[in-house]
């Protein structure tokens, strides 16, 4: 009794109560940007939060197959139990970074470079499938288990595989909740007026809108990822040993097609491939960001514009232009009060492939995977097929020949890059 | 006065557990970093009782064989309450011993500063509140801070006090002595707002903290060296002073590597840095032994600076007393003897 007046004199003395759990929050940028209503935000919020739950208590509703005991696991406050069980492991592990939402906007966001990943596009960059496929989930497993070399994420290697499955399940359910946000507030920009009511409780026709037509392919991308997955055919895979001469030949090829117009990997990763290539691109998250900066910086001309042609109207015009100023300085004013807390955008600098850090892995497999479809939501470009069937810009041998000439690259000496990009043709005249 | 003979005041009993409390204390406040680190704080959901057992009471073959955080958690109890109970044994001496009434207040404010710790680390748990981890994390250095004055007000060196000689500036060197002791609290304090930044907090928040704790850092540094100086070249002829400011510089340097090494235990190298610094070709291992370590190294030894911080400025108030004539003078009076 003693011990807790003891407790509650001190919670006065400090002024603090046990404080309220933190809540998902919708995307600012993509709301603002598409001007959404407040009662549609309202709705919006509804909806997700009747579909997935709240960061303390996360539903996997069945359609979306999560397994509601590994969302137990990760979600929720940090704790651990007489056993040693471990609960809120990604608030334990990933949400300074990752954020509360996946949105990658946790407290420590700022100082990393790259940013953390908002999982919320739906989109990652290390993965065994194709361009427009969702990573499987031994994809995630692996990026969790290894780690991204060169950047803040760490290995989880030490986890145990029971808590590294929970919290790839919640890393899917983060990114499905996510990706259903963006297509809800979709919706709610094009097809919704002010005063329309967006409640599936209480219209079968939002319902099967919002589970099949919005739900339904987000999980079919999901659960058919496994069949997406780029396995190179066995004959074109290269034995581990290889006559040396081989593989120089190889590695020659290699750099041809680096250097050459097919692969065109020297555009951005540079004439010496130190990364000195295009600097100016920007990944698909900072894109966003970047177009949020400019768009508000439009407003600005634009509404100086509307005040010049106001000058000029009379009449309905004239009141029409009115409402188009208060309707621009509105989105402004809403524009600019989220600029402070965005994170600045940066561009997407190009590895430095002389460094011998590659961050989706190093193996053989990891690297032609990187080149066969690309580095989703970044500059780097598919150079295999789109899909199972297709024809891409290059053949798996040619690929193969590129992760040989990658590999090497470390070791190459220095007098060997070329001093400016070339192309295919010049390369072959100068060897 | 020789070493040998008896000094007024002096009790070999208090000072030494007034030395054994803040040894005690020390490694108290690297199993609480360590709590921290591998965010074990959480372990165990009751307080003051240990899963419904009495602290002391809880089965020990389940708390030394059991999970790595009920592990530390529970350790971290019993020997926070072991620092409890060595603080009121303190007390108890201080009481039967001590002639000097402000030492019985210091007695008095450190047993309720530890309850107050203990109440503050409890209401964590009870109420799962980082903020109040937060708080927990700054008072206990506070706590070893009084503990380590506890100790100087008890030492032979307080109370004879025959180190003490006029020194040129003595005054100065005593403010900037108390001012290290100042800062060296405050960026504790700082270093407690990077490790506890709540996880819905805006995405600069962390680094704001960061950019407080580095420039506090590079303040702090140079005002340590600077004051060491002073000292090495203005009181030389005080051995303790000397000695503490030398350790002082010891620990900053010491502390600056930590700290550079738990950025990159922590984030890896940061890409400015990729220039000078190979980027690893492995990632960072989460929760490995040199990460923990390192990290909880880093927040211990900011505690074992403010000790030291605490004592050199105690020492200087002391110690160092103004010369009645300037240096030039008694050089000069020097020469002409």
């Amino acid at each position: 009794m003693r011990a807790l007046a003891l407790v509650t004199a001190t919670a006065a003395l400090v002024g603090c109560g046990k404080s309220d759990p933190p809540p998902f929050r919708l995307n600012m940028t993509n709301v603002v940007a598409k001007q959404i209503a407040p009662e549609h935000q309202q709705a919006i919020a509804n909806i997700l939060g009747a579909m997935f739950g709240t960061p303390d208590e996360p539903i996997a509703l069945k359609e979306t197959g999560l397994d509601q005991k590994k969302l137990d696991m990760a979600a929720g406050p940090v704790w651990s139990d007489k056993v040693g069980a471990k609960h809120g492991l990604y608030r334990r592990h990933c949400v300074h970074c990752h954020g509360i939402s996946g949105d990658g906007r946790g407290p420590t966001a700022a100082v990393l470079n790259p940013y953390p990943r908002d999982y919320r596009m739906g989109v990652f960059k290390f993965k065994s499938t194709y361009t427009a496929a969702e990573p499987t989930n031994l994809d995630l497993t692996k990026t969790l288990h290894e780690g991204i070399p060169g950047t803040a994420m760490p290995s989880f290697a030490l986890l145990p595989p029971d808590e590294v499955a929970a919290l790839v399940e919640y890393v899917k359910y983060l990114s499905i909740r996510g990706q259903m946000e963006r297509l809800l507030e979709d919706h709610a920009s094009v097809e919704l007026n002010a005063g329309d009511k967006f409640d599936p409780a209480n219209d079968p026709a939002v319902q099967k809108l919002v589970m099949q037509d919005m739900l339904g392919p987000i999980m079919e991308s999901w659960n058919g990822a496994k069949e997406q997955v780029i396995n190179p055919e066995d004959a074109s895979i290269p034995p581990d040993n290889r006559p040396a001469k081989e593989l120089e030949a190889s590695v020659k090829a290699g750099r041809e097609l680096f250097y050459g117009t097919r692969a065109n990997c020297v555009k951005c990763h540079g004439p010496t491939a130190l990364g000195d290539g295009q600097q100016d691109d920007y990944d698909v998250w900072n894109k966003a960001i970047n177009d949020f900066f400019k768009a508000t910086d439009d407003k600005i001309g634009q509404i100086a514009s509307l005040k010049t042609d106001l000058a000029k109207a009379q009449g309905d015009d004239a009141t029409q232009i009115r409402q188009q100023i208060v309707d621009a300085q509105k989105e402004f004013n809403e524009r600019h009060a989220l600029l402070s807390s965005l994170l600045l955008p940066r561009n997407a600098i190009p590895r430095n492939l002389r460094e011998g850090v590659f961050r989706g892995g190093r193996r053989p497999i990891d690297v032609f995977w990187r080149i066969s479809s690309g580095i989703p939501g970044t500059p780097m470009p598919a150079s295999g097929p789109a899909g199972e069937g297709a024809q891409g810009t290059l053949t798996q041998k040619e690929i193969w020949q590129i992760v040989d000439y990658v590999h090497s690259l470390p070791f190459e000496p220095a007098s060997l890059p070329q001093k400016r990009p070339i192309n295919a043709s010049e390369v072959s005249t100068g060897e | 006065m020789p070493a040998s003979e008896p000094l007024a005041g002096y009790s070999t009993w208090t000072h030494r557990w007034a030395v054994v409390l803040a040894c005690a204390t020390f490694p108290l406040l690297w199993i609480g970093g360590l709590v921290t680190t591998t965010d074990a704080g959480m372990a165990v959901p009751d307080w003051p009782n240990t899963y419904g057992y009495n602290l002391f009471l809880y089965p020990w073959q389940t708390w030394l064989l059991g999970p790595w955080d009920l592990f530390i958690e529970h350790g971290h109890r019993l020997l926070a309450s072991t620092v409890g109970m060595l603080t009121i044994g303190l007390l108890v001496l201080i009481l039967r011993n001590e002639n000097r009434r402000w030492m019985k207040g210091i007695g008095f404010a450190a047993l309720a500063l530890v309850i107050l710790q203990g109440v503050l680390g409890g209401m964590r748990v009870l109420l799962d509140e980082r903020t109040l981890a937060m708080l927990h994390g700054c008072t206990g250095p506070a706590f070893f801070a009084v503990t380590v004055a506890m100790a100087v007000f008890t030492s032979r060196s307080w109370l004879r006090a025959t180190d003490s000689s006029p020194t040129d500036g003595a005054g100065i060197i005593r403010r900037l002595t108390l001012v290290v002791a100042v800062l060296a609290y405050l960026q504790l304090v700082l270093g407690a707002v990077v490790r506890h930044v709540p996880v819905d907090a805006q995405p600069d928040t962390f680094m704001l903290a960061v950019r407080f704790h580095l420039f506090l850092a590079a303040i702090l540094t140079l005002h340590i060296i600077g004051v060491a100086w002073i000292i090495q070249t203005r009181a030389r002829q005080v051995p303790r002073l000397r000695n503490l400011s030398l350790a002082l510089v010891g620990l900053v340097v010491l502390q600056i590597v930590l700290g550079a090494s738990t950025w990159i235990v922590k984030f890896a190298v940061p890409t400015w840095a990729s220039h000078w610094i190979s980027p690893q070709s492995v990632a960072v291992i989460q929760g490995g032994w040199t990460q923990t370590h390192i990290v909880t190294a880093h927040v211990a030894v900011g505690s074992l600076i403010l000790g030291a911080a605490v004592a050199l400025a105690l020492y200087a108030q002391r110690l160092l007393i103004e010369s009645p004539l300037p240096l030039v003078v008694r050089r000069e009076l020097g020469a002409a003897i």
